[in-house]
C-alpha cells in the first residue's frame, strides 16, 4: 500500500511533462509514449516482487552480491522499454526490497553494517547509469524513426511536385502536404501581375469562419527581406500565423504561412521548423523551376518564330519577285518592241505571264492557308463524301500539269463514303499530285492508290521521281523546309506542312518515305467516322 | 446573242477594266458600277441581259445586292467570289444567282459561264429534247441514249439526270437538286442519298466515274453538268 501512495504523485508529474510535449507536436509525433504510463510501473513491481520471493525461496543459494546484481535486471529491462522514469522506480523498489528482505537484519529497513550502504549506493549509481544511458539511446531511436519518416514523407512530396508541370497543382499538393502534417491551415502566397501577394493555394484557410488569415503587412515584410516571422521566431512571436520565405539561392519567390490553433506561446518544436523550412525549400525550387521552364518555352518560341520570320521573308522576296519578274519582263517586252515580235514569240512571252501569275497564286493561296491554320481559323466542314469524287476534282485540277505523266488511279468500287472537309482534302490531294508532277521527269508514271480497312482510309500517292532520304521523310512536313538536293525545283516549303495541318485536324496521319525503286511516296491515312 | 447589254458591279477597277476590255472584244455592251447601291440602280434602269456582281462590295454586302435586284428582276446573275468562301457561293446560289466563278479566273472559263447563261435565259422552256454531248435526253418519252445506246435508269437517277440537264453548263446545289428530285422532303436525311444516286449515275453515263467529265463536283457547292462547247 504504502508503495503506491509514494508513487502516485511522481506518476502525474511525467503524465503531464509528457502530454505538454506531445501537443504541440500531436500529428509528427505519435504519442505512444501515453499508452504505457501506467502500466509500466506494474510490471516492474511486478517483476521485483517475483524476484523477491524467488530470492526469498532459493534465496541461500546465492550470495548477497550476486542478489545485488541481479536486482539491476529490472532497472536495465524498464529503462529499454520505457524509458527513464520506470527505471529509477525500479530502481528504488529494487534497492528497497534488497534492503529489506535480504540485508541483515533482515526485516527492517535499519542497516547494520556500513558497508551496505556503500552497495547500496554502487548499486543505485549503476542502475541510475544504465538507465540514462539505454533511454538516450531509446529516444535517439524514436527521434530517428520519427525523422526517417518525415524525410521519406518529403520524398515522397518532392517526386510528386517534381511531376507537375502545372504551378497550381504543385503548389496545391505542398500546401496540402504542410497542412496534413501538422494539422493547422496553410497557405502560399505569390506576388500576382501588380506585384500584390496574393494567395495562390491554401488548405483549411477559410474552413472556419472568421478564422485569422495571414497579415499581409507581415507577408510583405518577409517578402522583401526573405526571413522567417511569426509565431515561435524572433519576428512578430505574437502573430497567429508562421511565415517563412520560398527562397532560393538568387531570390525570394513567395511567401508561406502556417496557422496557428493554440495560443502563440507555445513552443515550435525544431524538427517542426525543420518541416516547414523543407517545405518551403521545396515549394521555392519548384516554383523558381516552373518558372525557369515557361523562360525557356518563350525563349524557344521566339527563337521559332524568328526563324519563321526569316524563312517566310526569304521565301516571299524569292518566290513571289521571280515569277514577278518574269511577268514583268515578259509585258514590257511585249509594248516596247511588239513590232518585232513574231505571233509566235508573243504566244511564248503570255504563255510566261500565264505561270507567273499561276505560281503567284499558288504561293499566296498557300501562304494564306498556312496563316489560317496557325491562326487557329482553320475550321472543318465535314461531310460524308466519296473519295473518288474528291479524288476526281483533284484531277480536274491538275489538269494539264501532268503534261506527258501517265496517272494511274486505283479506287475499289465498295469504298465507303469517309466524313471530311472535301474543300481542305482536295487541297491536300492537289498539293501532294503537284508534287510528284514537279518532282518527277516528264514520261513518268504516278500512281494513287486507296484502300479502307478497319474504319481508316488510306490514300497512297507514289512517283518515280527524285525520291527522298530515309532522314529527311519527317522534315519534308516541316514549314519552309526544302531538300537541299532540289534546290532547282522551285517551291516555298508550306505545301506538305498545310497537307499535314489538314490531315491532323482530321485526326489522320500523313507520312512519306522512300518508294521502291525509285521515287517518294506519299501515305495519307484518316478515319472514315465522323 | 452578241451585243447583249453586261452590267459589271466590282469596286476594283483594275477587275472592271480587264472585263471591260475583254468582253467588249466579244461584243457585248458593258455598263460598270463600283458600289451596291449604284448597281442596283443602273440594273433598273439599263435593263441588263446580265449581270456579273462581285460579293465583296465596300458599300454593303453583295448577297444584300443579289437579293434586291432579284425581287424584280428575272436577268441571269452571276457572282464573283474567292476561294475560300464556300457558304457565300452556296447561299447566293439558293437565293437566286445563276451562277459563281471564283477570282483568279481565267477568261475562257469566263466566257463560257456567260454564254451558258444568256443561252438559258434565252431558251425556250420546253424543249422536249436535250442534247450534251454524246448524251441525248428526250424529256416526252423519259429516254436517256449515250453514243446511240439506251441507258437505263432508275426514277430517281432520271429525275437527277434531268434536273441537271435543264441546268446543263451551270451549277446546282445540293440543296437545289434535293428540292427538284425529293421535293420538300428531310434535307440533311436525303443528302446522303444524293450522293449515292449521284455515284450511281456517274457509273451509266460516264467513260471514266473516277474522272468525270459530264456530271462534276463542284466542292462544298454542288454539281455541275458539263456542257462541251
Amino acid at each position: 500500500m504504502r508503495r503506491h501512495t509514494s508513487i502516485r504523485p511522481k506518476w502525474r508529474v511525467l503524465s503531464s511533462q509528457m502530454t505538454g510535449w506531445s501537443m504541440s507536436d500531436t500529428v509528427v509525433y505519435g504519442d505512444h509514449v501515453n499508452k504505457y504510463t501506467l502500466l509500466p510501473y506494474i510490471i516492474v513491481t511486478l517483476m521485483v516482487g517475483f524476484m523477491t520471493i524467488i530470492f526469498w525461496k532459493v534465496g541461500y543459494a546465492f550470495t548477497l552480491v550476486n542478489l545485488a546484481l541481479l536486482y539491476l535486471l529490472p532497472v536495465i529491462v524498464s529503462s529499454v522499454r520505457w524509458g527513464l522514469a520506470p527505471s529509477f522506480y525500479a530502481a528504488a523498489i529494487g534497492v528497497t526490497a534488497f534492503d529489506y528482505f535480504f540485508v541483515p537484519p533482515i526485516h527492517r529497513f535499519t542497516v547494520l553494517d556500513i558497508r551496505y550502504v556503500v552497495s547500496f549506493g554502487v548499486y543505485l549509481a549503476v542502475a541510475i547509469f544504465t538507465a540514462g544511458l539505454a533511454a538516450r539511446l531509446r529516444q535517439r531511436v524514436r527521434e530517428l524513426s520519427e525523422r526517417e519518416a518525415i524525410t521519406s514523407a518529403l520524398y515522397t512530396l518532392s517526386i510528386q511536385v517534381a511531376a507537375g508541370r502545372d504551378l497550381d497543382t504543385v503548389l496545391g499538393e505542398i500546401v496540402r502536404h504542410a497542412s496534413d502534417t501538422f494539422g493547422l491551415p496553410a497557405a502560399i502566397l505569390l506576388p500576382d501581375a501588380a506585384g500584390h501577394l496574393t494567395v495562390r493555394a491554401e488548405e483549411g484557410l477559410q474552413s472556419h469562419g472568421d478564422a485569422p488569415i495571414p497579415e499581409s503587412r507581415i507577408v510583405d515584410w518577409v517578402y522583401r527581406h526573405g526571413r522567417i516571422a511569426g509565431y515561435g521566431t524572433n519576428q512578430n512571436r505574437d502573430s497567429t500565423f508562421l511565415y517563412v520565405p520560398l527562397k532560393t539561392e538568387s531570390n525570394v519567390h513567395g511567401v508561406m504561412c502556417i496557422g496557428q490553433q493554440q495560443s502563440p506561446n507555445v513552443n515550435v518544436g525544431t524538427a517542426r521548423m525543420r518541416i516547414v523550412q523543407a517545405l518551403a525549400g521545396l515549394a521555392a525550387v519548384c516554383i523558381a523551376r516552373i518558372r525557369f521552364e515557361e523562360e525557356a518555352k518563350i525563349a524557344h518560341l521566339s527563337a521559332e518564330s524568328e526563324r519563321l520570320r526569316t524563312a517566310l521573308l526569304h521565301s516571299i522576296s524569292h518566290e513571289l519577285r521571280t515569277p514577278l519578274a518574269t511577268i514583268l519582263g515578259a509585258v514590257t517586252g511585249m509594248t516596247e518592241s511588239g513590232d518585232i515580235l513574231s505571233p509566235d514569240d508573243r504566244r511564248e512571252l503570255l504563255s510566261t505571264i500565264r505561270e507567273g501569275a499561276l505560281r503567284m497564286n499558288r504561293l499566296v493561296t498557300n501562304l494564306l492557308g498556312m496563316v489560317r491554320m496557325e491562326s487557329g481559323m482553320l475550321q472543318l466542314n465535314k461531310r460524308w463524301c466519296d473519295v473518288s469524287d474528291i479524288v476526281g476534282v483533284a484531277l480536274r485540277q491538275i489538269g494539264d500539269a501532268l503534261q506527258h505523266r501517265t496517272m494511274e488511279v486505283n479506287i475499289p468500287d465498295n469504298l465507303p463514303a469517309i466524313a471530311v472537309d472535301e474543300i481542305l482534302i482536295e487541297q491536300v490531294l492537289v498539293n501532294l499530285l503537284s508534287n510528284a508532277i514537279k518532282y518527277s521527269p516528264d514520261g513518268s508514271l504516278i500512281r494513287l492508290d486507296c484502300m479502307e480497312y478497319d474504319g481508316i482510309m488510306t490514300l497512297c500517292i507514289r512517283d518515280e521521281g527524285m525520291g527522298i532520304r530515309e532522314d529527311e521523310a519527317e522534315k519534308i512536313f516541316e514549314k519552309f523546309y526544302r531538300s537541299d538536293t532540289d534546290t532547282s525545283v522551285p517551291g516555298t516549303g508550306l505545301g506538305l506542312a498545310i497537307c499535314k495541318g489538314i490531315v491532323e485536324a482530321h485526326g489522320g496521319e500523313i507520312f512519306a518515305r522512300p518508294a521502291e525503286p525509285q521515287g517518294t511516296m506519299i501515305t495519307i491515312r484518316l478515319p472514315v467516322g465522323d | 446573242m452578241m451585243g447583249a447589254k453586261i452590267l459589271i458591279i466590282d469596286d476594283e477597277s483594275q477587275i472592271r477594266k480587264l472585263l471591260r476590255v475583254t468582253l467588249e472584244a466579244h461584243g457585248f455592251t458593258i455598263y460598270e458600277e463600283s458600289t451596291g447601291r449604284d448597281g442596283i440602280l443602273q440594273a433598273s434602269m439599263i435593263r441588263p441581259d446580265l449581270i456579273i456582281l462581285d460579293l465583296g462590295l465596300p458599300d454593303m454586302n453583295g448577297l444584300d445586292a443579289l437579293i434586291k435586284i432579284r425581287e424584280w428582276a428575272e436577268m441571269p446573275i452571276l457572282v464573283l467570289t474567292v476561294l475560300e468562301d464556300e457558304n457565300g457561293k452556296v447561299f447566293a446560289l439558293d437565293h437566286g444567282a445563276d451562277d459563281y466563278i471564283t477570282k483568279p479566273f481565267g477568261m475562257g472559263e469566263l466566257m463560257a459561264r456567260i454564254r451558258v447563261a444568256l443561252r438559258h435565259s434565252a431558251r425556250r422552256p420546253d424543249e422536249p429534247v436535250i442534247q450534251i454531248g454524246s448524251l441525248t435526253m428526250d424529256l416526252a418519252r423519259r429516254h436517256v441514249e449515250k453514243n446511240g445506246t439506251p441507258v437505263k435508269l432508275t426514277p430517281i437517277e432520271y429525275d437527277l439526270l434531268k434536273a441537271l440537264a435543264t441546268h446543263a453548263g451551270r451549277v446546282i446545289t445540293h440543296r437545289q437538286l434535293l428540292k427538284q428530285v425529293w421535293g420538300e422532303q428531310n434535307l440533311e436525311a436525303a443528302g446522303h442519298y444524293l450522293r449515292v444516286y449521284i455515284g450511281h449515275l456517274r457509273k451509266k453515263v460516264e467513260d471514266n466515274p473516277a474522272n468525270p467529265s459530264f456530271i462534276v463536283t463542284e466542292p462544298g457547292v454542288g454539281y455541275r453538268l458539263v456542257t462541251p462547247n
